[in-house]
């Protein structure tokens, strides 16, 4: 599903990722770990675009990202992210920040595409918040509205940067729940996220990564009960 | 014809001059009736607070042209007797002026210290006095520098409509040497280059010094405008138990 | 010093004539001073060197310079080149000018203004410059300028009182006229501040209230 390779990202002369490489298939949920500064959001810029690749290859469901005639919008309306600030659009209700992109983007019509929105809201259990602006709902609520905007372009992959990390504490578990039930039907995701009970819950991979590089690479357990580098041991035992 | 210019440069220069004194004597005595105005905002009377709130607001609400036709021709027959030169007429009214708009930055940047700190210095039993001269007054100096800035780079070119009453400032200067020269143009782009050369170099100031301020995470008020006296009742600024 | 108004009631209408005026002259330049400050915005935002300086001289030039040496060049200056304008296009001219750069500022600062984070999640739903700009940043950043507006508005409306001087029969100069023929020159300047002061506290509030109305989010 995703193919990346030898993956390099340089600001100016700040090189931010090293060569990355990995490969991610169909319907894994994959969490990204490590600590700030070593380039996760970068990486997960990359596979959408949001950042220009400097040098590598990245294949996503058959868009090879460095081709020249390659159709952005394709890759972006393929490709969901959810971000840590939200950013669902403020001017617009609920209901309209998830219509608008299926509707102008996708060309679909109105009348199906607000059946669908209805029940994405449904599924991330807020159907009752469709005709209020984004203002009015709490940090966790508006992430839940931003995850079913995101999917209503029926992506196959859905990346998510640290979704949680700007929410109370208390509102923190009823995304993470919506998460989990999206992993259960089926989704490949790819998580940046410091929830390790998440991380070992329902991934099936963990990447740790630090200073542009994959560190280590494995299942949940593994890595967060029998870390092998010297880097990952030291970094979970900081958060932990 | 811009050799003949040469013998009108120190009527230029002395308009110039002019134009400096009224505006340094505006700027100081405009500031410091602004920093009343805006303390009195802080006051735990609401006369006091009222009566800063109104003047503000109205002094704001109405053209500088009207203050000093008024400080020119009507203050004096408040004062029997009593006749205001241009100078001292176009002073007092840009003093006036800028007070106003200096009062509201003054207001600004109290509000921009934290509430933290007036509790502290209650809790500490500082009176008024006491709380906005060694706690408050230290840190809202800080962010009051660029919007100041802004309000006399704007009261120097503002000092240009003294010469509507006559007063013969650069301005006034450049029109009386346009009149007898016959070369308007070259008088009032002249002029223009003044007021550029003073003014440029100050507005870059003050942007310098409130991009320093931000980067060093300091709230900088902005610069007063005419809706944001609607913002709130005339409250005093005061944390905790007053 | 006596306190009357009675002299002034006969010259009312004439100073509501020039209030009229004032407000007119107003618009007119704000309407077209909002044109030409979009499009020094837009050229100060734009790839090519050449607009970027031209905007940013015109833009420097205009904060820098008193608006009643702009209105005194196109006035008398412009005479030498054979350009005779009468006081009202005079006027017009120099607030327009004088607005259009204040505008250009106030876009260009509204606009920045708008979160990073919108501009990036209608790119990551898959919209080209167009929509992204359509949908995720021009309502906001509308929203971000509308105070500002209103407000370069009524600073406008305050300083159109310099067009008395080149004898533009509006609030200012009818004020002076009614002085010199009553010589009540206490309640002249009073009822002129006070004309003033309510228009302008019309637009304040009206500007609130509209800002509340049409930002509901
Ligand atoms: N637009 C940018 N320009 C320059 N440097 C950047 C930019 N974005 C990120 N960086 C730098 O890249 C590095 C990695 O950032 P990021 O991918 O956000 O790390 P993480 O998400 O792991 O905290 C940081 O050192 C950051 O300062
Ligand atoms: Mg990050």
């Amino acid at each position: 599903m995703i193919t990346v390779k030898d993956l390099h990202k340089s600001y100016g002369k700040l090189e931010v990722l090293k060569g990355i490489s990995c490969e991610i298939d169909a319907s894994q949920v994959v969490c990204v770990i490590g600590p700030s500064g070593s380039g996760k959001s970068t990486f997960l810029r990359c596979l959408n675009l949001l950042e220009s690749i400097t040098s590598g290859t990245v294949v996503i469901n058959g868009h090879d990202l460095g081709d020249r005639k390659l159709n952005t919008s394709a890759v972006r309306q393929d490709v969901g992210m959810v971000f840590q600030q939200f950013n669902l659009f403020p001017h617009m209700k609920v209901l309209e920040n998830i219509m608008i992109a299926p509707v102008k983007v996708a060309k679909k019509p109105k009348a199906v595409t607000r059946e669908k929105a209805l029940e994405l809201l449904d599924k991330v259990g807020l159907a009752s918040k469709a005709d209020v602006y984004p203002s009015a709902l709490s940090g966790g609520q508006q992430q839940r509205v931003a995850i079913a905007r995101a999917l209503a372009m029926d992506p196959t992959v859905m990346l998510f940067d640290e979704p949680t990390s700007a929410l109370d504490p208390e509102t923190v578990g009823d995304v993470l729940q919506v998460m989990k039930r999206l992993a259960e039907e089926g989704m490949t995701m790819v998580v940046v996220s410091h929830e390790m009970g998440f991380a070992r819950e329902v991934a099936d991979r963990v990447i740790f990564m630090d200073g542009g590089v994959i560190v280590e690479d494995g299942n949940p357990a593994e890595i967060f009960d029998n870390p092998k580098e010297a880097r990952t041991q030291a970094f979970l035992s900081r958060v932990s | 014809m811009v050799g003949d210019f040469v013998q009108f440069l120190p009527a230029l220069a002395k308009g110039a001059g002019t134009t400096a004194i009224l505006c340094i004597i505006a700027a100081v005595a405009g500031s410091l009736l602004g920093l009343v105005i805006g303390l009195m905002r802080s006051s735990s009377w609401a006369v006091v607070r009222w009566i800063s709130a109104i003047f503000t607001n109205f002094l704001r609400g109405i053209p500088l042209l009207i203050i000093l036709l008024f400080t020119y021709f009507a203050l004096p027959l408040l004062i029997p007797g009593a006749i205001f030169s241009q100078m001292v007429s176009g002073a007092i009214g840009l003093t006036l002026f800028v007070s106003a708009y200096i009062g509201e930055v003054v207001r600004g940047s109290i509000e921009s210290v934290p509430k933290g700190q007036f509790e502290a210095a209650e809790a500490l039993g500082m009176n008024f006095a006491q709380k906005f001269r060694y706690v408050i007054m230290p840190q809202a100096m800080r962010v009051i520098v660029p919007p100041w800035v802004g309000i006399i780079l704007a009261m120097i070119k503002d000092s240009s409509l003294v010469s509507v009453i006559g007063l013969v400032e650069l301005t006034q200067a450049g029109k009386i040497v346009g009149t007898s020269t016959m070369e308007p143009l070259v008088a009032f782009v002249l002029v223009g280059a003044v007021y550029f050369v003073i003014c440029y170099p100050l507005g870059h100031f003050g942007r310098w010094y409130e991009k320093r301020l931000k980067a060093s995470g300091f709230n900088v008020p902005h610069q007063a405008t005419a809706t944001d006296i609607l913002d709130e009742e005339p409250g005093p600024r005061v944390g905790g138990n007053q | 010093m006596t306190w009357y108004l009675g002299d002034l009631i006969p010259y009312m209408p004439l100073l509501l004539q020039g209030l009229w005026i004032s407000i007119y002259i107003s618009v007119l330049s704000f309407v077209f001073g909002s044109v030409l400050g979009l499009f020094a915005y837009l050229a100060k935002a734009s790839r090519w060197r050449v607009l970027r300086g031209i905007s940013g001289a015109y833009i420097e030039v205009v904060r820098n310079v008193p608006l009643l040496v702009v209105l005194y060049l196109i006035y008398f200056g412009l005479t030498q080149f054979g350009v005779n304008l009468d006081p009202l296009w005079s006027t017009l001219i120099a607030l327009t000018i004088n607005n259009g750069a204040y505008v250009a500022e106030i876009l260009r600062a509204g606009f920045e203004a708008v979160p990073k984070g919108l501009r990036e999640a209608a790119h990551a739903l898959g919209m080209n410059s167009a929509q992204t700009f359509r949908y995720a940043i021009l309502v906001p950043g509308i929203r971000n300028v509308f105070p500002a507006m209103t407000n370069q508005f009524i600073l406008l409306f305050l300083f159109s009182s310099v067009a008395s001087v080149i004898a533009l029969p509006e609030l200012t100069n009818q004020l002076l006229r009614v002085n010199s023929e009553t010589l009540r020159t206490f309640e002249v300047f009073t009822v002129g501040a006070l004309l003033y002061y309510v228009v302008s506290s019309v637009l304040a509030i009206g500007s609130r209230l509209g800002e509340k109305r049409l930002f509901r989010w």
